[in-house]
C-alpha cells in the first residue's frame, strides 16, 4: 500500500517519504491548553452574563462604556437586544459572577504555569516572534488567501502563528491586569488610575474579551484546515513528518 | 533508475512507515481515551458545583468562593487604602436606582435612628428601652411618578384620608420584597438609643468626591455630604465583649425593615466611610434615601444603605438583602 500516509490521517505529508514521530508539544502545554479552552470559554460567558446587568435599563441609561461610535455618533451599543436572547444571556447576572469569581483563579494560575512552562522548558524559543517573523506572517496570509505560493514548512510555528500565539499571552496577562483594576478599584485604585479608570479598565477588559472571540475564531479555521495530524499533536504530542524534515526534539537539546 | 530497482526500497520504506503509524495510533488511543476521561470529569465537577444545594440562591462551592476571595481581600489589602478622591466640577447628577426599602415617602419629622449595641447606653439620654415601639409616618398620598405605586396604594389601603400613614417599626409587617423578612432585624422590646437628625449632625460635617460604583456595572463620580462613620461610631461606641474586643459586624435597616445590609466594623470605620446627608451639594431626597444613608467608596452601592432606620453593633454575622438573592456579602471593592 504505497499511498497509505497519504490518507487523511497525514495528508500534509509527501507521499514515499520516510516518516517518524514528532515530538511536538510537550505534555505540560497540552494539559494548560486544554484546561484554558473550557476555562476561558467559562471566564467569557461569565463575564457577559454580569455585564448585561448594565444594560437592563438601558432605554434610561444608554450604556457609555461598550459604545461603537465616534464623538456624537453612535453606531451601535453592545450588546443589541436580539443576541442577548439568543445567547440566553438577560438574567443570569449572580450564576456569572459566581462563575467569574471562581475560574478567574483557574485562568490565573494555569496562565502563569503556561508562561512559567514556556520559559523554564525553552519552549518560548519556538514562540516568541524573530526578527523575521513579521515578514514571514504577511506572506503566510497572502499565501492563505491564494495571493502566493505555498511557504516551505516552519519548525513549530510559523512566523503569523508566533505573533498571534505571543499576543494572545499578552492579551491573558492583560485580562488578568484590567480585572484585578476593576474588581479591586479601591485597594488596587494606583493599578486602575494606571490604567484610564475604572471605566476605561473595563473598556479594556471587554474589547480583550472580544479579541479572545476573534482569536478563537481564526484559531479554530486554522486548526480545521491544518487538519488531523496537526490537531491530534494537541492531544497525543507527536505530529508525523517526513524524516528528512528538522527535528523538533534535536533543537530542543541544542538549548542545554 | 528502473521500477525494478526502486520497488524493494519503497517497500522498506513503507513498512517502516507501517510501525509509525502503528505506533502513532496507540499514542492516540491512549491520549485521546484519557482526554476523554478528563472531560467527562470536567463537565461532573462543574455540575456537581452548580446543582450543590445553595447558600443564599448560590451554590455552596461559588459562596464558598465568595467567602475565600473575600477573607484574601481583608488579609492582602487590609481595608486601609483610600479610594481616589475627584475635584468636585467632576461630580455628576445622582442616578436612580433600587427603591427597596424607599416604597412610600417618610416624613422627615418622624425619623429616628434606631442604635442597638452601644456601650453603656443607658447614660444617654437618647436611651429607649424599646427602639422598635418607635412609629415612623409616611406621606398618604402615593406618587404619582413611581411605577410601583399601584402596588402602594393596595398595601396602604388600611391608611384613610389625609393622615399620614404611621407604622411602629417593630410590629408591621416587614420584609415584603424579594429577599423576604431579615433575619437579623431587632425583637420587639430591643433597647437602644433612639437619634435625631440633630444628633447626628452635631458630628463634623465632611465632604467627598468619589466614584460610586453600582454591581450592575455602571458608575458615577458623585459628591457627597455627611459625617464620618468613624466619628458616629467614635460618638456611640459599641459594646465590648467580656474579653475586651469590640464585636465584628454592623448591621444597618430600613425604617420598614424591606432593606437590610450588613457590613465589618472595619468597614465602617474606614475613614471614608460617611453618613450620608446630601448628595450633589443638596439635601437626600427621598428616593436617594432621605433623611440618611451610607456611602463607602471600598463596597459596591447595594451596600450603601439608603434610609437608614437601624444599626446594630453585633457578633454575629449579620443578614443582608443582596446576599440572598445570590451576591457576594463582601462586595468590596
Amino acid at each position: 500500500m504505497p499511498d497509505d500516509h497519504e490518507s487523511d490521517e497525514v495528508r500534509d505529508v509527501p507521499p514515499h517519504a520516510t516518516l517518524r514521530l514528532e515530538r511536538k508539544h510537550p505534555l505540560a502545554i497540552r494539559w494548560m491548553h486544554w484546561i484554558n479552552f473550557p476555562v476561558l470559554f467559562i471566564m467569557i460567558l461569565s463575564g457577559i452574563r454580569t455585564y448585561w446587568n448594565t444594560t437592563d435599563n438601558a432605554h434610561l441609561y444608554p450604556h457609555a462604556v461598550y459604545r461603537i461610535g465616534v464623538g456624537s455618533f453612535t453606531l451601535t451599543r453592545l450588546f443589541p437586544a436580539s443576541v442577548w436572547k439568543a445567547l440566553d444571556i438577560p438574567w443570569h447576572v449572580t450564576q456569572g459572577l459566581g462563575d467569574h469569581f471562581f475560574f478567574m483563579w483557574i485562568f490565573a494560575i494555569n496562565g502563569i504555569a503556561y508562561v512559567a512552562f514556556l520559559g523554564l522548558s525553552g519552549e518560548w524559543r519556538f514562540l516568541v516572534p524573530r526578527r523575521e517573523s513579521l515578514k514571514e506572517a504577511v506572506q503566510v496570509i497572502l499565501s492563505f488567501f491564494y495571493l502566493r505560493r505555498k511557504l516551505a514548512t516552519q519548525k513549530k510555528y510559523n512566523g503569523a502563528q508566533r505573533i498571534a500565539y505571543t499576543s494572545v499571552i499578552a492579551m491573558g496577562a492583560g485580562s488578568l491586569i484590567t480585572g484585578l483594576a476593576i474588581y479591586k478599584p479601591t485597594q488596587a485604585h494606583y493599578l486602575t488610575t494606571l490604567l484610564g479608570g475604572y471605566e476605561w479598565a473595563r473598556w479594556e477588559h471587554f474589547w480583550l474579551t472580544m479579541g479572545f472571540c476573534a482569536f478563537f475564531l481564526v484559531h479554530v479555521i486554522q486548526v480545521v484546515i491544518a487538519g488531523w495530524n496537526n490537531f491530534r499533536g494537541m492531544v497525543s504530542g507527536f505530529e508525523i513528518r517526513p524524516a528528512s524534515e528538522p527535528s523538533l526534539d534535536v533543537e530542543r537539546k541544542s538549548w542545554r | 533508475m528502473s521500477d525494478s530497482e526502486n520497488k524493494p526500497q519503497a517497500d522498506d520504506i513503507d513498512a517502516e512507515n507501517a510501525k509509525v503509524l502503528a505506533a502513532s495510533r496507540k499514542h492516540t488511543r491512549r491520549s485521546f481515551a484519557f482526554a476523554a476521561l478528563a472531560a467527562v470529569a470536567a463537565c461532573g465537577a462543574y455540575r456537581w458545583a452548580v446543582y450543590s444545594p445553595a447558600d443564599g440562591m448560590q451554590p455552596l462551592p461559588r459562596r464558598r468562593a465568595f467567602q475565600m476571595n473575600a477573607e484574601l481581600s481583608r488579609a492582602i489589602f487590609d481595608e486601609r487604602a483610600l479610594a481616589p478622591t475627584y475635584p468636585i466640577t467632576h461630580a455628576e447628577r445622582p442616578r436612580v436606582n433600587g427603591r427597596v426599602g424607599l416604597k412610600q415617602d417618610l416624613l422627615p419629622d418622624s425619623w429616628r435612628l434606631q442604635l442597638v449595641g452601644v456601650e453603656n447606653e443607658k447614660s444617654f439620654p437618647q436611651y429607649a428601652p424599646d427602639v422598635t415601639a418607635w412609629e415612623y409616618a409616611y406621606q398618604p398620598s402615593v406618587r404619582k411618578d413611581d411605577p410601583d405605586s399601584a402596588q402602594d396604594a393596595m398595601s396602604k389601603s388600611n391608611a384613610t384620608g389625609n393622615e399620614p400613614h404611621r407604622e411602629r417599626a417593630g410590629k408591621s409587617v416587614r420584609g415584603l420584597e424579594e429577599a423576604g423578612p431579615s433575619l437579623s432585624t431587632l425583637a420587639v422590646g430591643t433597647p437602644g438609643l433612639l437619634l435625631s437628625l440633630t444628633d447626628i449632625l452635631r458630628l463634623p460635617k465632611y465632604e467627598l468626591v468619589t466614584q460610586f460604583k453600582c454591581i450592575e456595572g455602571w458608575s458615577q463620580i458623585i459628591h457627597w455630604a455627611g459625617v464620618r462613620m468613624a466619628d458616629f461610631i467614635e460618638a456611640y461606641p459599641p459594646a465590648r465583649k467580656p474579653d475586651g474586643a469590640f464585636p465584628r459586624y454592623v448591621y444597618m435597616e430600613t425604617p420598614n425593615g424591606d432593606y437590610y445590609v450588613g457590613y465589618d466594623l472595619e468597614v465602617c470605620r474606614h475613614p471614608q466611610t460617611l453618613l450620608v446627608t446630601e448628595m450633589a451639594g443638596e439635601p437626600l431626597t427621598q428616593i436617594h434615601g432621605a433623611p440618611l444613608r451610607l456611602h463607602a467608596p471600598t463596597k459596591y452601592g447595594y451596600k450603601q444603605i439608603k434610609r437608614i432606620g437601624v444599626i446594630a453593633y453585633t457578633d454575629m454575622k449579620p443578614d443582608d438583602y443582596w446576599t440572598k438573592l445570590g451576591y457576594d456579602w463582601y462586595a468590596g471593592l
